[in-house]
C-alpha cells in the first residue's frame, strides 16, 4: 500500500497588530517548500521569529535569513542523504542540521551587517539578529522536526482532532525563549528534535507549525488546538492571511506565522460495497457534513457560538466566568456597559454573553445559565454598598505629567 | 478566514499595588501622598491601557498593617478603578501580604495566559513579621517569578535591604536603576515614581518583546527581570537634593 503524500503546502506571516500600530516591521518568516533530492522530494515548512525590542533591531532580518539558510542546509543534506534512511535522518536532525544551521545563519547575519551603511561604526553583535527557529521534513516514509525556540507544533488525526506535539517547555508562558543568537547548544535542539515513520494508517491528516504569536493570541491551550483543527479548513494562502490577522487583532498583538502541511486521505482499507455505491454514500455524507456546518458557523451569532462552546464543556464554565467577576460587578453598578459590551459581541463575546444574561436567560444549556445565575447572585451579595461619599478621582489636568 | 468556535483574547495584565498601611504611614501625610498618587495616577495608566489593545490591564491593591488584607480584591479594569483611600494604623506585617499575594498568582485563579504581572511594594519601615517566608512562598510560584517587581521606600526609617530582596538580585554598579528601590522623600517624588511604574512599566509589560532566555551576551546579566524596563523619570535620588515642600 502506498504512502499518502503531503500536499497543500502552505506558509504564512503577518505582522501583529501591536507592530502595525508602532510602524515597526514584521519580524516573523515563515517558508513552504519542495526539495528534490535522492530517494524522491522532501517537503520543508519552516516558521522564524525575530524576538523585536531595541536590542534586536535587525531581527526581521535574522527571522528571514533563518527560512533561508534552513532550506540550503537541507538542500545540502538531501543531496547526499537518501530518504531511504530515517535513522541517519534523525541523526542528522539531532546533530549536523542544527550545527549547519546555526553556521550557515552566523555567516549570513555577518554578511548582511557588513553591507548596512554605517555598520564600521558600531561594534557587530548576533543579538541584533535574534530569532527562533523551527522546521518540519515532511518525506514519503517519515516526518521530523527540530528547531530552537518558543514556535509550536500540532498534529490533527483523522478525526480532525488537534493534539500538540513539540513546545518548548522551559520557558512556557514567558517571554524568554531559545535563539539562534546564544552560542550553540546542541542539546537545546535535540530537546526539540522528532522523527516519526509514516505508514500507509498512520493516523495522521495535517501537520501545524506556529510561532508563538499564534499561540498566545488563544484564551488556552484548548483553543489554540481548536485553531490548528480549523486550520484543515483553509482553502488558499488568501484565506489563511485573512485568519492571521485576525488571530492578531483579536488576541496578542505580536506576529503570527503558520506553516501547514496536509497528508493526503486515507484510503479505506475495506469495504463491501461497490466502488460507485462508496462514492455515492461520501458525497451524502460531504454534502451533509457541509450543511451541518454551514448552519452551525453561518447562522450563528458571536454570543450563540460563545454559548455552544461554554456548553460543550460544562466542567469548565465555573472557572470561565470566574476571571470575569469584576465585569459581573460593573455591568451592577454601570447598567451602560450591557450595550457597549454587546456592541463588541464579535472581539469579546464572553462578555456580550455576560450582559445579554443580565437580563434573563439565554439560549444555551442549563448549566450555563445556573452558573450565570450564581455569578450575578454573588456580584449582588459582594458588591459594596455606598457609604457616604466616595472620594473624588483628581481630574487628568491634576495629575503630574509623565516625566 | 473567522475561527468561529476557537476563543482569541487579548492577554490580561495584573498589577497590584502592596501598602504599607502601618502607624508610622500616618505621620507627615505619608499616607495622604499614597493615596493621592495612586489616585492622580490611573488617568494616566488608563490612557496606556487604551493604546495597548492587546493587554487588559487589571488592578488590585493589598493593604497590611497589623495584618495583610485585600484593598481592592477583584482584578478590576484600570478604566473602571476608583481608588478608596487607604487608612494607616498598626504595625508591618509585610510578609503576610506577601502571602496574599502569593495565592492570587497560582494558576487557578490566573489564568493560563497572562502578561507578567506588576508588582509594586511600597513601604516606610521595616517588617513586624516572617517576611522570608512570605518572600519564599511569594516566589515559588511561577507567575511572581515572572514578575515585574518594583519597590518604593518612603521616607529614610524604609527597610531598604528587604525591598531590595523582593525585587531580586542587586544590579551592578552604582547610580540609580528601576531594580533598585526607589527611594521617595516626599509626595512629589512618590508621585512621579507611582506615576512611572503604572504608565511606562504598564506599557513596557503590556507589550513584551521576547528576548533570549538564558546567557546571552552584553547587558542580559544585568536584567534578568521578564521585562526590560524603562528608564526611571528624572527625579533626584539624594534626598539631600530634594525640592519638594516635606521631607519625610
Amino acid at each position: 500500500m502506498v504512502n499518502p503524500r503531503w500536499q497543500h503546502l502552505q506558509a504564512c506571516s503577518v505582522i501583529g497588530a501591536a507592530h502595525r500600530r508602532q510602524q515597526k516591521p514584521c519580524q516573523d518568516a515563515s517558508l513552504s517548500v519542495e526539495l528534490k533530492g535522492r530517494g524522491g522530494s522532501l517537503q520543508l515548512l519552516v516558521v522564524a521569529d525575530g524576538h523585536g525590542g531595541s536590542r534586536y533591531r535587525l531581527s526581521h532580518r535574522g527571522s528571514a535569513l533563518a527560512c533561508q539558510v534552513s532550506q540550503e542546509a537541507v538542500e545540502q543534506w538531501l543531496s547526499s542523504t537518501p530518504l531511504t534512511e530515517p535513522e541517519r535522518w534523525r541523526q542528522l536532525l539531532e546533530q549536523e542540521l542544527p550545527a549547519a544551521i546555526h553556521q550557515r545563519w552566523l555567516a549570513a547575519i555577518t554578511a548582511d551587517w557588513a553591507l548596512r551603511p554605517g555598520a564600521e561604526h558600531e561594534p557587530f553583535s548576533p543579538l541584533l539578529y535574534g530569532s527562533t527557529l523551527g522546521l518540519v521534513l515532511l518525506a514519503p516514509q517519515w516526518w521530523g522536526c527540530t528547531g530552537i525556540g518558543d514556535w509550536d507544533l500540532s498534529a490533527i488525526d483523522q478525526q480532525g482532532q488537534a493534539a500538540l506535539l513539540s513546545e518548548e517547555r522551559e520557558h512556557s508562558g514567558s517571554e524568554a525563549t531559545g535563539s539562534l543568537c546564544q552560542t550553540f547548544v546542541q542539546q537545546l535542539w535535540r530537546e526539540r528534535t522528532q522523527l516519526h515513520p509514516l505508514e500507509p494508517h498512520t493516523d495522521l491528516q495535517a501537520l501545524v507549525l506556529s510561532t508563538d504569536g499564534v499561540r498566545k493570541s488563544c484564551a488556552t491551550d484548548a483553543d489554540y488546538l481548536q485553531l490548528c483543527a480549523a486550520l484543515l479548513d483553509v482553502r488558499d494562502r488568501q484565506e489563511l492571511e485573512q485568519g492571521l490577522a485576525h488571530i492578531t487583532q483579536a488576541g496578542s498583538g505580536d506576529d503570527v506565522s503558520l506553516a501547514i502541511a496536509h497528508r493526503a486521505s486515507k484510503p479505506k482499507r475495506s469495504s463491501v460495497l461497490p466502488r460507485g455505491w462508496r462514492w455515492l454514500l461520501l458525497l451524502l455524507a460531504a454534502s451533509g457534513v457541509g450543511l451541518a456546518a454551514w448552519l452551525v458557523t453561518r447562522q450563528e451569532t458571536p454570543l450563540q457560538a460563545e454559548a455552544r462552546q461554554l456548553c460543550a464543556n460544562p466542567e469548565q464554565i465555573q472557572a470561565t466566568l470566574n476571571q470575569r467577576r469584576a465585569q459581573f460587578k460593573a455591568l451592577l453598578n454601570q447598567p451602560q456597559l450591557a450595550s457597549q459590551l454587546q456592541q463588541l459581541a464579535s472581539t469579546d463575546p464572553l462578555g456580550a454573553l455576560i450582559a445579554a444574561s443580565q437580563s434573563g436567560p439565554i439560549p444555551g444549556c442549563t448549566a450555563l445559565n445556573a452558573e450565570l445565575n450564581r455569578q450575578w447572585q454573588r456580584a449582588r451579595a459582594t458588591a459594596v454598598p455606598a457609604k457616604g461619599k466616595m472620594p473624588a478621582a483628581a481630574p487628568p489636568a491634576a495629575a503630574p505629567r509623565n516625566p | 478566514m473567522p475561527f468561529p468556535n476557537v476563543r482569541l483574547s487579548n492577554r490580561p495584565l495584573h498589577f497590584i499595588y502592596l501598602c504599607d498601611c502601618s502607624g508610622s504611614m500616618a505621620a507627615q501625610g505619608k499616607m495622604q501622598a499614597l493615596n493621592q498618587a495612586i489616585r492622580q495616577s490611573l488617568p494616566g495608566m488608563a490612557e496606556v491601557a487604551r493604546e495597548n489593545p492587546e493587554a487588559r490591564v487589571l488592578v488590585r491593591a493589598v493593604r497590611f498593617a497589623d495584618q495583610a488584607a485585600w484593598h481592592l480584591a477583584e482584578p478590576t479594569p484600570v478604566q473602571q478603578l476608583q481608588w478608596r483611600d487607604l487608612e494607616a494604623g498598626g504595625i508591618t506585617a509585610m510578609g503576610d501580604a506577601l502571602n496574599l499575594v502569593a495565592d492570587a498568582l497560582q494558576s487557578p485563579p490566573m489564568e493560563e495566559r497572562a502578561l507578567p504581572p506588576v508588582l509594586v511594594l511600597i513601604s516606610d519601615g521595616q517588617p513586624t513579621d516572617d517576611f522570608d517566608a512570605g518572600l519564599a512562598n511569594l516566589m515559588r510560584r511561577p507567575w511572581a517569578q515572572k514578575a515585574v517587581r518594583l519597590a518604593i521606600a518612603m521616607g529614610h526609617d524604609a527597610d531598604l535591604e528587604v525591598l531590595q530582596q523582593f525585587i531580586g538580585p542587586e544590579p551592578s554598579g552604582r547610580g540609580k536603576s528601576p531594580r533598585r528601590p526607589l527611594q521617595a522623600s516626599n509626595a512629589t517624588t512618590l508621585a512621579q515614581y507611582i506615576q512611572w511604574a503604572s504608565t511606562a512599566v504598564v506599557g513596557a509589560a503590556s507589550m513584551p518583546a521576547s528576548r533570549v532566555a538564558a546567557a546571552d551576551a552584553g547587558t542580559a546579566a544585568n536584567s534578568p527581570a521578564n521585562i526590560p524596563l524603562p528608564d526611571l523619570p528624572p527625579t533626584l535620588l539624594d534626598p539631600s537634593d530634594d525640592v519638594g515642600p516635606l521631607v519625610w
